[in-house]
């Protein structure tokens, strides 16, 4: 989401804040289910460093708990993450050119870093680039650090904690209707669900992300259509 | 857990998603021209997290016997809430709060 340009002046702590509110509860949360899940603390510190998708390691919880097929959770992160795939285009020309840096900033493109990073005055050096995005990473692992070593520790007797990965994905629900070109992937996902529901129960939410798919390449109209009004 | 799996996971995400992030860096042009993928990238980030919503969300409902009103109400609060303040935590704990309220003191 591109904001107003920050001043170059502003200090890394003051620039990433806003992402550690969000990162360090949140990454808590995600280390205190997966080890209250049955991981250990060093795993759930592993996925934040490796992997490092919010929403795809909130979806991965309940996938590994019952053991699915490692090539059906990395379809699930394909199609979860695809979103990702456009976010360094409009970071190219200012991106840092060293590989490092480079390759590091492009690995650490979450939702919030690629949002901080947009916002960043065109000049800034790339350095300071790929500190922002280390320092949000590292809010991340602290948070999954603290939430694993409160889920190693305690059993909390509450129903319904869990919800929260709900909660999330609602959250990114509203934000991707916020920008929607049409309302058409809302009703596709309801209506593949109820159908992968009632039909292959054992894997609806990995049959339903393949129909969708495909009713996403049906609904493509190719490029002699362009320009036509309500297209996809 | 067993963390052979585990790790098995781990680096097929890691890579799934890397490869995502990376992509604009190694085939910018591809991306840029190729009409489908836009239309993808427009279509399938909706579709998706709609589908982990109501995917999660009907995982709650089957673990009690009072219907899906937990569920429903609390993912309508999160849905207002985060459609007019934009403040993702505050959707999520004020949503999560009122569901851990309403399954437990029901």
């Amino acid at each position: 989401m591109p904001s107003a340009p920050v001043p170059a002046k502003l200090s890394l702590f003051t620039l990433t804040a806003p992402v550690a509110m969000g990162y360090v509860p949140l990454g808590m949360v995600f280390g205190f289910l997966f080890v209250q899940a049955g991981a250990s603390w060093i795993m759930a510190l592993l996925v934040s460093l490796v992997v490092y998708a919010g929403a795809a390691q909130y979806m991965m919880v309940p996938m590994v708990a019952s053991g699915m097929p490692v090539g059906a959770i990395a379809l699930a992160t394909l199609l979860i993450n695809m979103r990702h795939m456009f976010y360094g285009l409009s970071l190219l020309d200012t991106f840092p050119r060293g590989p490092l840096l480079r390759w590091y900033t492009a690995f650490a493109l979450t939702d919030e870093t690629y949002s901080v990073l947009s916002a960043l005055p065109r000049d800034t050096p790339p350095r300071r680039m790929a500190l922002l995005a280390l320092l949000n990473q590292l809010w991340w692992l602290l948070g999954t650090l603290l939430g694993a070593a409160i889920g190693t520790r305690a059993h909390i007797p509450l129903d319904g904690l869990d919800f929260v990965l709900c909660a999330l994905f609602a959250v990114l629900t509203v934000e991707q209707w916020r920008t929607r070109h049409s309302p058409l992937p809302l009703w596709t996902a309801i209506g593949s669900y109820t159908l992968a529901a009632t039909f292959i129960p054992a894997h609806a939410l990995v049959m339903a992300i393949l129909m969708s798919l495909l009713v996403g390449v049906a609904t493509y109209k190719n490029p002699a259509s362009f320009g036509r009004p309500g297209g996809g | 857990m067993d963390n052979t799996y585990l790790l098995a996971v781990i680096v097929a995400m890691g890579a799934v998603t890397f490869g995502l992030r990376a992509l604009p860096f190694l085939s910018a042009h591809w991306l840029r021209k190729s009409p489908i993928t836009r239309h993808l990238g427009r279509f399938l980030p909706l579709a998706v997290m709609s589908l982990l919503l109501i995917h999660s969300a009907s995982g709650a409902a089957r673990e009690h016997a009072t219907g899906p009103w937990p569920e429903l109400l609390a993912i309508a609060l999160t849905c207002a809430l985060q459609w007019r303040s934009r403040n993702a935590l505050l959707s999520i704990v004020a949503g999560t709060a009122v569901y851990v309220l309403l399954r437990n003191w029901q």
